[in-house]
C-alpha cells in the first residue's frame, strides 16, 4: 500500500509535465553520437510525449544511475554498445538496483554487432536468454522483407501482435506490419511468471549466426515462436524492463519503410513507428498501469463504521476496492479483460473464500469492484487479499489484516429462545418448585407424636 | 519474668486473652517473615514480573485493568498464535488476574495508585503470608497441641518448597492458588468434623475459587472424594461426612462450571469422574444406611452385597460406554503422564520438553525441604496414632501427594504443604514430650499435658528418668532449636540463591566480585519495540511467546499455552529444516522476524541450540517424513555442533541463525561455542533467506529478517550470489529437453 501512495504521489508530480505515470526523466545510453541522428523521429516523438531527454555515453565519467541513493532518472533507454561492454555504472547489478527502486528500462539489441557478456548476464538473472553465440539473429525464409533483404531474409516482417492471452489485455496491437532488421532472438525462463514476450517470431524464424559457417548444428537454440523479437519483464515491485530484438526497427528509415513478403500481392507501409510509442509507452509506465484507490470493508448493517479492526465469524461484511488504470495521459476507469476475474480472497493460511469481485459503480476515473460475503466460522486473523497479476498489468498486491473473534458471552441466544431448551428449563422449575413446596410442607405440617417420620 | 505484677496477666482466666495476644503477634510476625523473605529479588533487581507464564498474565491484567471484566472474557487475542489467535477469555484461569485487578480498584477507591505492575509483582509474597494463616488454621485441626499450628505456619512461611513459585514478581497461578488450596483443605476439615452445611458451602466456594485460579484444581477434585471414599472403605460413614460432601459436591461443581476454560469438563472428564462417582456411592450408602434401620441384618446383608455388585457393574458399564462414545473426554496426556513417566516423552514431546515436568531428583527434596522430609514421616506415623477423619485425610494427601512430586517437579508445590503439617506435627509433639512433660511424680498420673503423653512416643510411657531430667530436655531442644535455626538459614540461603533470579535480567559476577547485569533478552525486546512495525509477526521458540507478548508488544506464532500442537510443529519444521524448506512457511505464516536464542558466547545453557532436539522431536511428531532426529546425530550418535555436525544439523535454519557471523568475532581465530565446548567449523554459515537484524550485546538475542520474496523472481541463494559477484552458469539449464514455454 504505501508503495501505491508514494506511486500516486509521483504521478501526481508527474503529470504536469510528462505522461508517464511516474516520472519523464529519460536516460539514453548512446555509445556513438553520430548515430543519434538516425533515430531524429524516435527522439522528437519522445519529447512530444513529454520525456526529457539526457543522452550519455556508457563510457562517460560522470554517468550514473544514481544521485545520494535515490534514482537520477526514471526511465532508462539503453541502445547496443559498440563495444565489449558499458563501463562500470552501468553494470547488472547497477541496472537491477536501478529496478530496484522502480526505475523502468528499455535495452535494445542489435544482431549487426555481438552482444557483450554483460548484458547476457543480466539478462538471464531477468530469466530471459540470448542465444549463446552472440551476433545471432533471426532468419525467416518465408516472412522476410523482399525490397531491403531478398537475400539475405534477415528483415523480418511480421504482423502485430495481438493479446497474449485471451485474458491479458492488448496493449501493441493495431493493424499492419512491423519490419524487424536483424533482430536478436530471446528466449524467455520455462516458468518465470514475470516474463511475457510482446512479439514473437514467425514459426518459420530460427537463429542465426552469420560467422558461423560449419553449418552443423549440434545444439539447437530455439526455434520458430519460442524466439521472442520482443519480450518484457516486470519485477515483483512493477518495474518494467523490456528487450527489443532489433534496434534498427527504430530508425527512421524503417518507421517508414515499404516492405513486401514473399507471399504478399503488394507493398504496404510499416508500422514500426505506432509499434515504437507503444513499446516505449508501456516501458515507461503511460499504459498497463494500475492503481488501487479506496479500500472499504463493512459489515453489511452498519456502512457507517468503515475498515474495523475486527468482525465476529458469521458476519455478513461488504468489501470494496477501487481500481483505476493509466491510459497515457491520466488515469480511467479499469476494465477487466472478458475472460479474467479480479478475486478477492478472505484467508488465514489459505483461503477460505476466493470471489470474483464485481464491478459495482465507476467514477470518473475509477472503478469500483465490489464483493460481499459472510465470515466463515472460524475465528483468527484473516486477511483481505487481492493479488493481482498479469502480464504488462502493474501488480496489484493488497493485504488487510483483520481480526475475526469468536461469539462473546452475550451474543449466543438465550436460553428461553431455544425451543429445544424449554423441555430442560421446565424441569429445572419443576425441581425447584417441587423443592419449595416439599420444604414448605415439611416447615408447616406438625411434627406426629413419636414413629410417624415419614410425612413425605 | 516472673515478677508478681505479670502474675495477673500470665496465669489464670487473663492469661487465655494474652496468649492469645501473643499467638496473634506471632502470626502477623510469621506472616511479615514470609513477606520479606520473598523480596530478595525487588531488592537485588527491581520491581519486574520474571519468567515466562507470569508475563502473559501481567499481560491479561494490564488488559483486564484496562478493558473491564466484560471484555476481559470476551478477549480474542490477536497477536499469539499467529495466525490463529486465541480466545484468551476462554481459555485461561482468570482467578489471578481478576484478584489482582479486584485489589487494585480498591486501591484506586482508597485513593491509592498504585501501578499495576507493582501489584502484580507483589501479589505472591502477600498472598504466601495469607497461606501461612491458613496452614495455621489447617494444622491446627490435627493437633490439640498449642504449637503445631504455628510451627506448620512458620514451616510454609519460609519452605523453598514453596518459595519457589512465589517470589515478588513470580506472578503465576501458583501464586494464589497454594492459599487457596490449603485453606479450601482447612474448611474440607472443618466442614467433616462438624458436619455443617455452612463449612461445607464455604469449602465448595473457596474451592471454585480455586478452580478459577488453577488448573492444579483437580488435585482437590480427586483428593477430597478420596478421603471420603477412603472413609467410607473404614466404615467411618456419619452424616457429617454426608451432609459434607454431598454440600461441597454440588456446589463446588456448580462454581467450577462457571469459570469458562472449564465449562462442562467436570461433569465430561474422566479425570473429574471420581468425585461424580463417590457422590453417587455416598448415595448408595446413605440410602443403604437408612434401608438399615427397617430390614434385618442377615437379609440386610444379601440386599447390600446385592445391590453393591448391581450398581457397580452398571456403573462401570455406563463409564465404558460413555468414554468409547467420546461423551467422556478420555484421560488427559498430562494424567497419563503421571503414572507413567515414559508417556510423555514417547507420545507427547511438547509435555515432556517442559523442564519442569521431568521426574524430580532426589536431592531436590532436601533441598526445597530442607529437614522437614525427614520428619514427614514422622508426621504421618503420628497421624495414625491418632486416624480421626482429618487424619487419614493428612495420610492420603501424603501419599498422593509425595508419589506426584517425585513423578514431576513442579508438584512438589502441592506436596509441600502436607509436609509442613506433618513435619509440624512431629516437632510440636517433640517440644511438648520434651518441654511440658513434667515429673510424673508430683502429681501421679494427670500430667498437664496428659492426652498428649499417653498417646506420645513409647518412651514418654514408662517414667524412665532420663527423660525428665533437664539435661535430656535441655539437649533435645536445644537439639530441635539448632535444626530450626539450619532450617531458617537453609532457607534464606536457597530463596536468596535459588529462587530470586527473574531470569529476564541474568546476574553474573566479575572477576572483583561486583555484580554484573546481563539484560540481553531486554534489550532485544526493547529492540523489537522500537525498530519493528506494530503487526510485525515474530517467530521463536514457544518459550519465550509469553515475554514477546508482554516485553515487546508483537504478535507472535507461538507461546507458552501450548495449546495447538501442530502450530507448534510447524515452528519446529521451521527451525530445523533447510532454509529452502522454512521460507515458504515463513511466507504463510506472515513472519517478518525470527528470534533465537543463543547462548554460545556467554555459555548460557539455556539457548536454543540446547533446545533445539525438542523442536525436532515435536516437529517429527506430525512430519516423520521431512524432520528425522536421527539426521541430527553425528553416526556415532553424538549431538555435535562442531566440524562434524551433520549436513541436516548445519543446514538447519536454527544452526545457521545461532552460528551466522559467529566467526567473526574471533578475528580470525577459530571459534569457539562455550556452552558446548566445540570448536566451529572454519568457514561460518551462510544466510540467503533471512537477514540478521539485531544481535543482542551478549549475543545472546539474535533477530533476523526474513527477506521477501525476490524481485526478479529468482530463489534467494541465486539472488545472494548474484549480489556478491558470482556469474551464473547458463550451463546448468541445460540438462534434460527444453521445456517450451506455451502461452
Amino acid at each position: 500500500m504505501r508503495w501505491f501512495l508514494s506511486f500516486l504521489f509521483l504521478s501526481f508530480l508527474a503529470v504536469v509535465h510528462a505522461l508517464s505515470s511516474t516520472g519523464n526523466r529519460l536516460l539514453v545510453i548512446l555509445e556513438d553520437e553520430t548515430e543519434k541522428s538516425l533515430y531524429s523521429t524516435f527522439w522528437s516523438d519522445l519529447e512530444g510525449r513529454g520525456y526529457t531527454l539526457s543522452f550519455e555515453s556508457p563510457k562517460s565519467e560522470q554517468l550514473s544511475l544514481f544521485q545520494h541513493g535515490a534514482r537520477a532518472y526514471d526511465h532508462l533507454l539503453v541502445f547496443p554498445p559498440k563495444s565489449k561492454g558499458f563501463g562500470p555504472s552501468l553494470t547488472p547489478k547497477a541496472v537491477l538496483d536501478f529496478m530496484n527502486k522502480e526505475g523502468n528500462v528499455l535495452l535494445a539489441l542489435s544482431g549487426k554487432s555481438s552482444t557483450p557478456s554483460a548484458i547476457s548476464s543480466l539478462l538471464i538473472e531477468l530469466d530471459l536468454h540470448l542465444s549463446s553465440d552472440r551476433s545471432a539473429f533471426v532468419v525467416d525464409h518465408f516472412n522476410y522483407d523482399t525490397v531491403s533483404a531478398s537475400e539475405k531474409h534477415d528483415v523480418l516482417v511480421v504482423p502485430r501482435p495481438g493479446p497474449l492471452r485471451p485474458d491479458t489485455k492488448a496493449y501493441f496491437s493495431g493493424e499492419g506490419v512491423l519490419a524487424m532488421p536483424r533482430a536478436v532472438p530471446q528466449t524467455l525462463g520455462s516458468d518465470s511468471p514475470l516474463v511475457a514476450p510482446v512479439l514473437r517470431a514467425p514459426v518459420t524464424a530460427y537463429s542465426y549466426n552469420p560467422k558461423d559457417d560449419s553449418g552443423s548444428m549440434e545444439e539447437v537454440y530455439a526455434t520458430g515462436s519460442q524466439l521472442a523479437l520482443v519480450s518484457t519483464m516486470q519485477s515483483r515491485n512493477s518495474a518494467r524492463f523490456t528487450v527489443l530484438g532489433s534496434v534498427e526497427s527504430l530508425e527512421d528509415k524503417w518507421f517508414s519503410a515499404t516492405v513486401k513478403t514473399p507471399s504478399d500481392e503488394e507493398q504496404t507501409q510499416t508500422v514500426n513507428r505506432e509499434f515504437a510509442k507503444q513499446l516505449t509507452a508501456w516501458t515507461f509506465k503511460e499504459t498497463g498501469v494500475l492503481k488501487v484507490g479506496k479500500i472499504e470493508h463493512y459489515l453489511a448493517e452498519d456502512p457507517a463504521d468503515l475498515n474495523p479492526q475486527i468482525y465476529r465469524i458469521k458476519n455478513d461484511i461488504v468489501f470494496n476496492m477501487e481500481v483505476s488504470e493509466y491510459e497515457y495521459d491520466g488515469y480511467v476507469p479499469f476494465e477487466l479483460p472478458s475472460e479474467d476475474a479480479l478475486q478477492l480472497e478472505f484467508s488465514m493460511l489459505s483461503p477460505f473464500h476466493r470471489l470474483a469481485l464485481q464491478p459495482t459503480r465507476k467514477t470518473d476515473n475509477s472503478t469500483v469492484y465490489s464483493a460481499a460475503f459472510t465470515t466463515p466460522d472460524q475465528h483468527g486473523i484473516f486477511s483481505f487479499r487481492v493479488d493481482y497479476k498479469r502480464p504488462f498489468l502493474t501488480n496489484v498486491e493488497e493485504k488487510h489484516e483483520v481480526t475475526v473473534r469468536h461469539f462473546a458471552h452475550d451474543e449466543y441466544p438465550r436460553s428461553w429462545e431455544i425451543s429445544g431448551g424449554w423441555v430442560w428449563i421446565a424441569g429445572l422449575w419443576a425441581v425447584i418448585g417441587g423443592f419449595i413446596a416439599f420444604v414448605l410442607v415439611w416447615l408447616y405440617s406438625e411434627p406426629p407424636s413419636a414413629k410417624t417420620k415419614k410425612t413425605q | 519474668m516472673a515478677s508478681p505484677s505479670l502474675d495477673v496477666l500470665l496465669k489464670g482466666n487473663s492469661s487465655r486473652n494474652v496468649r492469645g495476644l501473643l499467638r496473634i503477634i506471632i502470626l502477623c510476625t510469621i506472616a511479615a517473615a514470609a513477606v520479606s523473605s520473598r523480596l530478595f529479588s525487588v531488592i537485588r533487581f527491581e520491581s519486574i514480573i520474571h519468567e515466562f507464564d507470569p508475563w502473559f498474565n501481567f499481560r491479561a491484567t494490564k488488559y483486564l485493568v484496562q478493558h473491564g471484566f466484560y471484555k476481559f472474557w470476551d478477549w480474542f487475542d490477536d497477536r499469539t498464535w499467529h495466525p490463529l489467535g486465541r480466545v484468551t477469555g476462554g481459555t485461561l484461569y482468570p482467578g489471578l488476574m481478576v484478584t489482582s485487578g479486584v485489589i487494585y480498584h480498591v486501591l484506586r477507591f482508597l485513593t491509592i495508585p498504585v501501578d499495576i505492575r507493582n501489584i502484580c509483582v507483589l501479589l505472591a509474597p502477600g498472598f504466601s503470608g495469607l497461606t501461612a494463616l491458613a496452614m495455621y488454621l489447617l494444622t491446627n485441626e490435627m493437633s490439640s497441641s498449642p504449637s503445631a499450628g504455628l510451627l506448620a505456619a512458620v514451616f510454609m512461611g519460609i519452605t523453598p518448597g514453596y518459595i519457589s513459585r512465589s517470589v515478588a514478581g513470580s506472578y503465576d497461578n501458583e501464586a494464589i492458588a497454594i492459599f487457596l488450596l490449603v485453606f479450601t483443605f482447612y474448611l474440607w476439615i472443618k466442614a467433616v468434623k462438624n458436619g455443617s452445611i455452612m463449612w461445607g458451602t464455604l469449602a465448595a466456594l473457596f474451592y471454585g475459587y480455586m478452580v478459577s485460579a488453577w488448573g492444579g484444581y483437580v488435585f482437590i477434585t480427586n483428593l477430597i472424594p478420596l478421603h471420603v471414599f477412603v472413609l467410607l472403605c473404614m466404615g467411618r460413614y456419619t452424616s457429617r461426612v454426608y451432609i459434607s460432601y454431598t454440600t461441597w459436591y454440588a456446589l463446588g461443581t456448580l462454581a467450577s462450571m462457571q469459570i469458562p476454560f472449564v465449562g462442562f469438563l467436570p461433569i465430561r472428564n474422566s479425570d473429574h469422574m471420581s468425585a461424580l462417582g463417590v457422590f453417587g456411592l455416598l448415595q448408595l450408602v446413605a440410602f443403604a444406611d437408612f434401608v438399615r434401620g427397617f430390614v434385618p441384618g442377615k437379609q440386610f446383608q444379601k440386599l447390600l452385597t446385592a445391590m453393591i455388585l448391581i450398581v457397580f457393574g452398571f456403573a462401570l458399564l455406563g463409564l465404558v460406554l460413555l468414554t468409547v462414545s467420546g461423551v467422556i473426554a478420555p484421560w488427559s496426556g498430562r494424567f497419563y503422564s503421571l503414572w507413567d513417566t515414559g508417556y510423555a516423552k514417547v507420545h507427547i514431546p511438547i509435555i515432556a520438553s517442559v523442564s519442569e515436568h521431568q521426574p524430580t531428583a532426589w536431592p531436590a527434596f532436601f533441598f526445597d525441604l530442607n529437614f522437614l522430609i525427614w520428619l514427614f514421616p514422622a508426621g504421618v506415623y503420628l497421624c495414625f496414632r491418632q486416624l480421626k477423619d482429618e487424619h487419614v485425610f493428612v495420610v492420603i494427601y501424603a501419599v498422593l501427594s509425595s508419589y506426584f512430586a517425585g513423578v514431576m517437579v513442579r508438584l512438589m508445590l502441592t506436596l509441600t504443604p502436607v509436609v509442613c503439617v506433618a513435619a509440624a506435627l512431629a516437632v510440636s509433639h517433640i517440644l511438648d514430650t520434651y518441654l511440658v512433660a513434667s515429673k510424673p511424680s508430683e502429681a501421679s498420673e494427670t500430667k498437664p499435658t496428659a492426652d498428649n503423653n499417653q498417646s506420645g512416643l513409647r518412651s514418654t510411657r514408662n517414667p524412665v528418668v532420663g527423660v525428665y531430667s533437664y539435661l535430656s530436655k535441655f539437649f533435645i531442644s536445644a537439639m530441635m532449636i539448632v535444626y530450626l535455626l539450619l532450617f531458617v538459614s537453609h532457607c534464606t540461603w536457597v530463596t536468596s540463591n535459588a529462587y530470586s533470579s527473574p531470569s529476564v535480567v541474568l546476574a553474573s559476577r566479575m572477576p572483583d566480585g561486583s555484580q554484573h547485569i546481563i539484560d540481553d533478552y531486554r534489550e532485544a525486546y526493547y529492540w523489537l519495540r522500537q525498530n519493528t512495525p506494530a503487526n510485525a509477526k515474530i517467530m521463536s521458540w514457544w518459550d519465550y511467546g509469553y515475554q514477546i507478548g508482554g516485553m515487546a508488544d508483537r504478535p507472535t506464532l507461538v507461546d507458552n499455552n501450548t495449546w495447538n500442537n501442530t502450530h507448534i510443529a510447524t515452528v519446529g519444521k521451521a527451525m530445523s529444516s533447510r532454509e529452502e524448506v522454512s521460507y515458504p512457511i515463513l511466507r504463510q505464516h506472515d513472519v517478518d522476524y525470527v528470534l533465537v536464542v543463543f547462548g554460545g558466547l556467554l555459555g548460557y545453557s539455556g539457548d536454543d541450540i540446547n533446545k533445539f532436539l525438542w523442536m525436532v522431536r515435536i516437529a517429527e511428531g506430525i512430519w516423520p517424513d521431512e524432520v528425522k532426529e536421527r539426521d541430527y546425530f553425528t553416526a556415532r550418535g553424538e549431538y555435535r555442533v562442531d566440524d562434524e555436525a551433520t549436513p541436516t544439523m548445519r543446514n538447519s535454519l536454527m544452526y545457521k541463525m545461532s552460528y551466522y557471523n559467529f566467526n567473526s568475532l574471533f578475528g580470525g581465530g577459530q571459534a569457539v561455542d562455550r556452552v558446548r565446548g566445540a570448536r566451529l567449523p572454519a568457514e561460518g554459515p551462510q544466510l540467503t533467506t533471512v537477514e540478521e537484524a539485531f544481535t543482542s550485546e551478549n549475543w545472546i538475542i539474535r533477530i533476523y529478517k526474513v527477506k521477501d520474496l525476490d524481485n526478479f523472481g529468482r530463489d534467494h541463494s541465486s539472488a545472494v550470489a548474484f549480489d556478491k559477484g558470482h556469474k551464473k552458469k547458463r550451463a546448468t539449464k541445460k540438462k534434460g529437453p527444453r521445456v517450451l514455454r506455451t502461452e
